[in-house]
């Protein structure tokens, strides 16, 4: 499957790119170390919450770039709740979709909004910060992409089982030995939760 | 300025030349027949098959009984690699090759470990070279097999053959040496006489000629066990038909490329020294990947682009006309970067931002200048979205 015209239209002439001014919440994502990096500018007014205005940078591929500009195109208007509600399934339908191997890439800038709104909102006294448990893995895990098919290991029923005790992280995964993208899942899953200053240990098995 | 077709992605495949279509379309329609029969039709195409046995066997200073057609490189790697081993299993069971081999030698390697056999992994230096000495230490008493891809797919490096041979030679018992040799044919003077290796795979379609046809060369007395089994329509190691016309093909292009090799290898080296001078001059902050100058085979230039995604990059050349090669793992169908890169000590950015050029003759200077001045407004406007290069350029915002 090739991009749509959709795609290689925001791809080559991106909406919301640069670097904001004195901006309300700011989120950088992902890691030039391991792949794309993406960092989204918010402007939230602090009476209405509606997100005024959104811009972004990426250190990405064509599929990242291209969503960073549709889903700050997305965003802005709506409120924090609204905003919360917007997907990388929302920002690559409004694309016309993409080929299945390069959803991962568009899921870092869905999940770079949802963590500049979330910082938002723990500065401003609207929410605490959460409590690290099972329920953070398994909100990770969904942010990642199996690339065969284009869509979340746990929608796919990818991971049997979840465990958090201590810091021990215990993920039991159901993908055969044959399976070409078993390595890149695992560092994915590891990436995301090693982040987490309570992760101290990450623990993947296969069958 | 102009735009359309600029084609810098020869290290995949290359255009078939005009003269090889022509050839080619003779023995599509008249001289179509296969050569195992003794009536008239079948005797002019072995005349045929002959002479193009000749050519290419010329090519490599080998003898035409030296020579094998087979369905392309993959095709003659496998053929010399199984076959070797399968044949010398008995004697040992230790084979030698490097991790910045062609992906043809590695998976290969992988399958004779999955049988037993065990593998040593010579690595690379930070240019891409594998030193003889590591050859020279890996050896054991029962090591069967050493094979080298002689110029790398992913940065040109051009490994040191004749240091590899006399290493081999100066071994207490006999290795056979088999060199994958698809990028280096029509780079380089290749005389098989000279490397003293047992076996070497060529392919078609990397110097002009047609997808689907390439030769191994067997040194004569060499055993190889018989890895493909069926009718014998052309040749013994490869059973089943080979096309005629591909055959034909395969010989023009040879024809052309080998009129005179030292020119074409001239226009070449001017040809991408060129790219890389006016790549340096125009783009700040890029990086050479691999050897400078005459270690390296005279059609590539590999290089990374610090801050920027390959995979952009080439998608932004794509839309003006431009095909070139990416490390990157967005790019590639594996999502992972180039393992080439990375085992000569390139990290991820590295590889990510990596775009690799090939060039071939059929490209000019004024195509290289278009690219380059491409190549610098794309890399300025992915820079001026990119958070590293902000980050690390705060007085460019």
């Amino acid at each position: 499957m090739q991009y749509s015209q959709k795609v290689l239209d925001h791809f080559m002439r991106p909406h919301n790119v640069g670097q904001m001014e004195n901006p309300d919440a700011v989120a950088t994502e992902g890691s030039p170390s391991c792949g794309d990096q993406v960092t989204i500018y918010l402007k939230i007014n602090p009476d209405t919450l509606v997100i005024e205005d959104a811009s972004f940078l990426s250190y990405g591929c064509a599929s990242n770039i291209a969503t960073a500009s549709i889903i700050t195109d997305l965003i802005k208007g709506k409120t924090l709740e609204e905003a919360k509600k917007v997907t990388w399934r929302d920002a690559m339908e409004a694309l016309d979709g993409l080929p299945p191997v390069k959803v991962h890439c568009s899921v870092l800038a869905a999940d770079t909004v949802q963590t500049a709104i979330s910082n938002y909102e723990i500065a401003h006294g609207l929410k605490e910060v959460p409590d690290f448990g099972k329920e953070t893995i398994i909100e990770e895990l969904k942010k990642i992409i199996y690339p065969q098919v284009g869509e979340d290991i746990v929608s796919l029923k990818m991971v049997k089982y979840v465990g958090f005790d201590d810091g021990n992280v215990l993920i039991d995964m159901n993908m055969m030995s044959f399976d070409q993208w078993r390595e890149n899942v695992a560092q994915e899953i590891r990436e995301h939760l090693e982040k987490y200053p309570a992760v101290k240990n990450i623990q993947i098995n296969f069958p | 300025m102009k735009s359309g077709n600029i084609y810098m992605d020869n290290c995949i495949t290359t255009p078939p030349a005009p003269e090889v279509l022509v050839e080619m379309k003779t023995y599509l329609t008249d001289g179509f027949w296969f050569p195992a029969s003794f009536i008239s039709t079948g005797e002019s195409t072995a005349e045929a098959v002959a002479s193009f046995k000749q050519t290419v066997a010329d090519s490599l200073n080998a003898s035409p009984d030296e020579l094998h057609f087979t369905s392309g490189g993959t095709l003659a790697n496998n053929i010399s690699i199984k076959g070797v081993t399968l044949s010398r299993a008995v004697r040992g069971r230790h084979v030698i090759c490097s991790v910045v081999d062609y992906p043809d030698l590695l998976t290969n390697a992988a399958f004779l470990e999955k049988i037993g056999f065990d593998v040593s992994y010579l690595e690379p230096d930070a240019q891409g070279w594998v030193s003889p000495q590591q050859l020279k230490d890996a050896i054991r008493d029962d090591t069967v097999l050493f094979m080298t891809t002689i110029v790398n797919h992913v940065v040109g490096t051009i490994q040191p053959m004749r240091e590899y041979r006399d290493v081999l030679r100066a071994a207490g018992h006999k290795i056979h040496f088999h060199a994958d040799a698809c990028q280096a044919y029509g780079k380089l003077p290749l005389d098989v006489k000279e490397l003293d290796v047992d076996t070497l795979s060529v392919s078609a379609h990397k110097i002009h000629g047609p997808q689907g046809v390439g030769a191994l060369y067997v040194k004569r007395g060499t055993k190889l066990e018989q890895v493909i089994h069926g009718v014998k329509r052309i040749d013994g190691l490869q059973p089943g038909g080979i096309g005629i016309a591909l055959m034909a093909g395969f010989a023009k292009a040879v024809e052309l490329t080998f009129a005179d090799l030292e020119g074409g290898i001239r226009h070449l080296r001017g040809l991408s020294d060129y790219l890389l001078e006016q790549l340096e001059a125009r783009i700040p902050e890029i990086e050479l990947n691999g050897p400078r100058g005459e270690g390296r085979a005279c059609h590539n230039i590999n290089v990374s682009i610090a801050y920027i995604e390959g995979e952009a990059v080439t998608m932004m050349l794509d839309l003006n006309g431009i095909t070139v090669a990416t490390g990157s793992a967005c790019a590639s169908q594996g999502l992972k970067p180039s393992y080439v890169l990375l085992a000569m000590g390139k990290n991820h950015v590295q590889s990510h931002g990596s775009i690799k050029f090939t060039l071939s003759r059929y490209n000019t200077r004024e195509e290289v200048d278009f690219v380059v001045e491409k190549l610098a407004e794309i890399t300025a406007e992915l820079r001026s979205r990119s958070p590293l290069y902000k980050s690390t350029h705060p007085e460019e915002r």
